[in-house]
């Protein structure tokens, strides 16, 4: 038991548990950290330098990828092409459920989907964490801006975020590196939505590093090099992942014990102490059983594993789950709207072109129902998009043949302006998940099932994302305006949350404002169930925050004897 | 590549992480591991060699290599043979069968300026028919040909680094620039997309 035991356990190594691990470690805690995957350590990418010519298949899914992935290669499709499939596991060995379809991509491996993901890095506001307490809608979240903020910077400085100070109370300003540029047509585009929608149209704030980081902490970290493959993960470092950020900084402590391969199936309570011990781990490739101890948990393992986990983990103090007073835990599934925009084609600026591939866009900060704007809806959304030549791809209905046709593939084409709405959802206790225990996985764990839909608010949001786009390109003198609604179910957007919400109230909300449990306060929690609210930010940076946050409470707790 | 190799291919990796230089080489390795067979699987003789013929003719050899010497026939029997649906194989052979009686003896007997003629009329066909009207299938043929030859040699290293232009590496961002000043002023082989 005594090797078993350490200081904390961090669940998972994804944004949330490599940083759970980088500020644990940092402060001293014999840390044990749990990846139910295998490893990757930085520079095990494998297709990261490949050219397009050295990926089989034009880097499509095969018809044998489609039968391992049956619902990853929905319309939705994430992921499953030759150079990133080994990046997220399949739908056969990790099945679930789906009382109504649900759209689940997951990369069990050390890193989890850091390494995957859109690196989009916004910050919410004050206006956001303050709607659900004004609109009487799930609950108010506990805390407010002014307890994010430094955490944000914290974040942003070590993580290196790209992005400029745009001065808007939406989406309020950082610590960034030097912005990207925006291409001429983007320019054109910011200039008409600004004259004629008083809208802002700003670079995108991503976690690449458009210059070196302010600090020398991350010395594996280089600069971007725009070739816009992070997906397949960055050999120069040049955005931010785990793997090349956090868990580096983790491991030169020399108190981090990393254990792969490590499933987490169930929280150990200790009804004498009330306190949670430990966690009982399958390893996933020998079915070995173990147990680890330690004085305080992170569980870090994404919104549906940790839940998973908690469900999975009942007690007589705990019948309904670990942690689950209020009958809350598993409920308020929130993703963002996702698939929904326009594409136009822009004449003329022929003369002008780009040279790189930037891995951003643009992005249109949420403008509706603020100020003087007043929707029947509530909440709003905002824009992701860009402006491009298009490719050889133009002129397969074109005329030109033969000799003809390699010449026209040299000129770039036209120019187009493309965007895609995130819509914000509403947290809502009919959007739920459960555990299945009539279907196990081949770990003999119980699946989840998923029952979640967007209702009226989401309907009104997904109308608005798009009349919105046709109106903007339209009015900016755009012609071939055109949308797309991709189908798309909730969790397309790969931004999950809500299942185990920080609150107030025991009695409605399973974190309190430290993202600790309320029922057991060795236990924190700060994947993206712990959010309140969705906003219509990329949530990612924010989960960063508030495990920075929440790490840095838990030591102080355990210092007080608290915990 | 299944789980198994994916795993036995990271190991790989961490070993050649180690052995700084050698990083490429392993990758090298690990791409040849992953790479499909280098003859045809899904097309008989006969048809395979038609595909060449039509391939040659809409992406020729010029002062730059065609689509022959890109290697566009494996290419599109890799694409029958690994991604397409059942249908889509099905369509594209009743498609070809079609296609080679359109010119009153099998397409590969005929002489390369009959075989160019043939080729040039469908795809006039195909290309001036009314958007969603249904082609006849040896213009269908010539279509999908076309458009899996392109895919195939714009792909293809030849393609992408002498007919248009590419960067493995491009280490920079230059957002709004003259087109002469972007590289050789050619087109992107690949063009940025934002990716979310």
């Amino acid at each position: 038991m005594e090797k078993n035991t350490f200081d904390a356990i961090v669940v998972g190594t994804g944004v949330s548990g490599g940083w759970a691990a980088k500020e644990l470690t940092e402060k001293g805690l014999k840390t044990l950290v749990l990846d139910r995957g295998p490893m990757v350590k930085h520079l095990d990418y494998p297709t990261a330098m490949k050219a397009p010519w050295e990926l089989p298949y034009a880097d499509e899914p095969t018809q044998a990828d489609i039968a391992r992935w049956p619902k990853h290669t929905r319309p939705s499709f994430y992921g499953i092409t030759q150079s990133t499939k080994h990046w997220f596991v399949d739908d056969i060995d990790n099945p679930y459920e789906e009382t109504k379809p649900f759209d689940w991509f997951r990369g069990y491996h050390v890193g989890g989907r850091s390494l995957m993901w859109g690196r989009q890095s916004y910050r919410l506001s004050e206006m956001d964490l303050e709607a659900n307490g004004k609109e009487g809608v799930g609950v108010d979240w506990p805390i407010r801006y002014k307890d994010l903020a430094p955490w944000y910077d914290y974040v942003e400085h070590f993580i290196g975020v790209s992005g400029n100070n745009d001065h808007l109370a939406q989406l309020p300003d950082g610590d960034f590196l030097p912005p990207m540029e925006l291409n001429c047509v983007e320019k054109d585009f910011q200039g008409k939505l600004d004259a004629k929608f008083n809208r802002k149209l700003i670079i995108g704030r991503t976690a690449n590093l458009s210059a070196p980081l302010k600090h020398d902490q991350s010395p594996q970290r280089g600069t971007c090099q725009y070739r816009n493959l992070c997906m397949r993960g960055c050999p120069f470092g040049g955005y931010f992942s785990s793997n090349s950020s956090t868990l580096p900084s983790a491991e030169r402590t020399g108190n981090m014990t990393m254990v792969t391969n490590a499933i987490v199936y169930e929280l150990i309570y200790d009804n004498d102490k009330g306190k949670a011990t430990g966690v009982r781990v399958l390893d996933a490739e020998t079915g070995h059983q173990t147990e680890y101890f330690a004085r305080v948990i992170f569980m870090c393992a994404s919104t549906f594993g940790t839940t998973h986990i908690l469900m999975n983990s009942t007690s007589s103090r705990f019948p309904n789950g670990f942690g689950n007073d209020s009958g809350e835990l598993g409920h308020n599934i929130m993703d963002h709207i996702f698939g929904n925009g326009a594409r136009a084609m822009v004449e003329g600026h022929e003369d002008r072109y780009y040279s790189g591939r930037r891995p951003n866009g643009f992005y249109i900060p949420r403008y509706r129902n603020i100020g003087s704007d007043k929707q029947k809806y509530l909440r709003g959304f905002g824009y992701q998009g860009g402006a491009g030549r298009q490719d050889w791809t133009r002129l397969v209905d074109d005329k030109a043949l033969g000799a003809e046709l390699k010449k026209s593939a040299q000129e770039p084409g036209p120019w187009y302006v493309s965007m895609m709405g995130f819509g914000e959802m509403l947290p809502s206790h009919k959007n739920y998940v459960t555990l299945d225990r009539n279907h196990k996985d081949k770990y003999g764990l119980p699946v989840l099932n998923f029952d979640a839909a967007h209702q009226e608010n989401e309907r009104m949001i997904t109308k608005a994302i798009i009349d919105d786009a046709m109106e903007m390109m339209t009015a900016a003198g755009y012609r071939d305006v055109n949308s797309f609604s991709i189908p798309a179910n909730v969790g397309a957007g790969i931004h999950e949350m809500g299942t185990a919400r920080m609150g107030r109230d025991p009695k409605t909300s399973v974190l309190n404002a430290w993202n600790q449990m309320h029922a057991c306060k060795n236990v924190y929690i700060t994947d993206g169930s712990a959010m309140a609210s969705s906003g219509c930010q990329n949530p990612s940076l924010t989960y960063m925050a508030l495990t920075a946050r929440a790490a840095s409470h838990a030591v102080e707790e355990l210092k007080r004897g608290n915990i | 590549m299944n789980r198994r190799e994916w795993l036995k291919s990271m190991s790989a990796l961490a070993v050649g992480a180690l052995a700084a230089p050698s990083l490429l080489a392993v990758l090298e390795a690990h791409a040849a591991a992953q790479t499909p067979g280098k003859t045809p699987q899904f097309f008989k003789p006969a048809q395979y060699g038609l595909i060449g013929g039509v391939a040659d003719i809409v992406i020729p050899r010029t002062d730059t290599p065609g689509a022959v010497d890109a290697g566009v026939p494996l290419f599109i029997d890799q694409m029958f043979e690994a991604v397409y649906t059942k249908e889509e194989q099905t369509r594209y052979l009743t498609a070809m069968a079609a296609f080679d009686k359109a010119g009153g003896k099998p397409f590969m007997q005929l002489d390369p300026a009959q075989r160019t003629a043939l080729v040039n009329r469908l795809h006039n066909e195909a290309v001036t028919a009314p958007k969603g009207s249904k082609l006849a299938p040896e213009a269908d043929f010539v279509l999908m040909s076309k458009k899996l030859t392109m895919l195939g040699f714009f792909l293809s290293q030849p393609g992408c680094t002498q007919v248009l232009q590419y960067d493995p590496v491009p280490g920079a961002w230059k957002g709004d620039i003259p087109l002469n000043k972007a590289g050789n002023g050619k087109a992107w082989a690949v063009e940025t997309s934002l990716k979310i």
